[in-house]
């Protein structure tokens, strides 16, 4: 009973992401208005290319960026850090392959739900070789041995079939996202047995019980945080506008992402 | 008479294909070469400032800055006056060079290669990838061609499908939406003669 109710709750809040943003797309979206000169027609390849950013909640997404910019400044980046310089690189390989294969049975679903059955293949292959072979996923034998997959998340799954990615939204202590993509992040997190798990997969009996979910989430964070320390440095050095810098690179990568 | 015409297009349709195939690889040597040069300075046995010098030179060299300035100005271009539109094209090519050329001083990989170029309207992108020395997984960078009076110059890197001018754009044209035009420029000016002394890599 639980379960239905669960998935009732986590569907009922996507639909009303997806339906909410189409409808305000309908109504609001204006495309933006790209002045070019015209005797420079080649422009016109990259205006047809540019992202459409649509941020109808920039005010609070702005103050939700600088917060997660504090957060960062004064907590994460330094946990990142540390990490990075304590752990011996060999480790944090190691914690990285281990987190990434978890992830992998809802990647293989999400590639099958877009019809990318031989990369769905990949990803499941990459799953059972480095669960196995790789000792729980620490060791990346798959990919050492060329099993090349891409990762797919539900957000993509939801933009392979046309949803537009919605409003953009900053999400307090996730960063950069957009209502399409955080819908499915929920749908991603709530299903997989490393997240909130709401169908309890695997029951509580084995090493997927919740107080290691919070470790494992944790160590995921602080990895993908310690890969991103030159960019974020960079980003914040150069940038004349650092929230719309991550806003453009954000919506662009998603664009790639899909498009593949 | 119509006969005739007709054979000679037939007759240069084959020329037409080989002047674009031709084209290609020119973009294929062109990126690979600009690449190679990089790396090989990158690993050169110089001192990191004589390194950062030669390579801004390259780059200064092979990209069209005055394009990329009108481009990443996009709609403000139009509103700009003429003396904020120089300002900016002038501003931007050495804040182009100075904040991205010495970023490739640490691109001393072990390979770089073009894997494929393709057509992209009046643009040819060359897909490469570049060899980290310390690392077996190839690092992929799109660099977008264009061809300016005969010569090839290089408008865009896109790194994971991240357009560096697209980005700019966005970026430039919300500060100038905040600060206003002026105010942009000084801002932009204060960061070229950082630079310049090199405080702000």
């Amino acid at each position: 009973m639980r379960k239905i109710f669960s998935l009732t709750i986590l569907f009922s809040l996507l639909a009303s992401h997806v339906l909410a943003q189409s409808e305000k797309i309908d109504k609001k979206y204006i495309k933006p208005q790209i002045i070019m000169p015209q005797e420079d027609i080649e422009f016109e390849d990259y205006v047809r290319r540019e992202p459409q950013i649509y941020d109808p909640y920039e005010k609070v997404n702005r103050k939700i960026y600088t917060f997660n910019d504090y957060f960062d400044r004064y907590f994460f980046e330094h946990v990142a850090r540390a990490y990075k310089g304590g752990v011996p690189s060999p480790v944090r390989r190691g914690i990285r392959n281990f987190v990434t294969n978890l992830g992998l049975p809802m990647s293989a679903i999400n590639s099958f739900a877009q019809g990318k059955v031989d990369n769905g293949l990949a990803t499941i292959s990459n799953f059972l070789i480095n669960s196995t072979v790789g000792v729980l996923g620490i060791f990346n034998v798959a990919g050492e041995k060329g099993i090349i997959y891409r990762g797919e998340d539900f957000g993509q799954t939801m933009g392979h079939y046309g949803v537009n990615s919605g409003p953009y939204l900053v999400v307090p202590f996730l960063g950069p996202s957009s209502s399409r993509d955080f819908g499915g992040w929920v749908f991603d997190k709530g299903i997989s047995p490393t997240g909130f798990n709401v169908l309890d997969i695997g029951n509580k009996e084995n090493f997927i019980q919740s107080e290691y979910r919070l470790g494992i989430n944790s160590l995921t964070a602080i990895d993908i945080r310690a890969s991103l320390l030159e960019i974020v440095d960079d980003v914040r050095r150069e940038s004349f506008d650092p929230y719309a810098t991550v806003r453009s690179a954000y919506l662009q990568k998603r664009i790639s992402e899909i498009q593949y | 008479m119509k006969k005739l015409l007709t054979l000679a297009i037939f007759a240069l349709l084959p020329f037409q294909a080989f002047a674009q195939k031709a084209d290609k690889e020119q973009v294929q040597i062109f990126v690979e070469g600009v690449g190679g040069k990089i790396i090989s300075i990158a690993n050169e046995k110089v001192s990191e400032s004589k390194k950062k010098e030669k390579i801004i030179a390259i780059i200064d060299s092979v990209i069209d800055a005055d394009w990329i300035a009108h481009f990443v100005l996009g709609k403000n271009y139009k509103t700009a006056t003429d003396v904020q539109r120089n300002k900016f094209v002038k501003l931007y090519r050495d804040f182009m060079i100075n904040t991205y050329g010495p970023k490739f001083k640490n691109y001393n990989g072990r390979k770089f290669i073009v894997n494929e170029v393709v057509e992209q309207g009046s643009f040819s992108v060359a897909k490469a990838e570049f060899l980290p020395r310390d690392s077996n997984v190839p690092i992929s960078v799109d660099f977008r061609v264009k061809k300016r009076s005969d010569k090839l110059v290089i408008v865009d890197f896109i790194a994971e499908g991240i357009s560096l001018i697209e980005t700019q754009r966005s970026e430039f044209n919300s500060a100038i939406t905040q600060e206003g035009m002026d105010g942009f420029l000084v801002r932009l000016e204060e960061r070229v003669n950082k630079l310049k002394k090199g405080e702000a890599n």
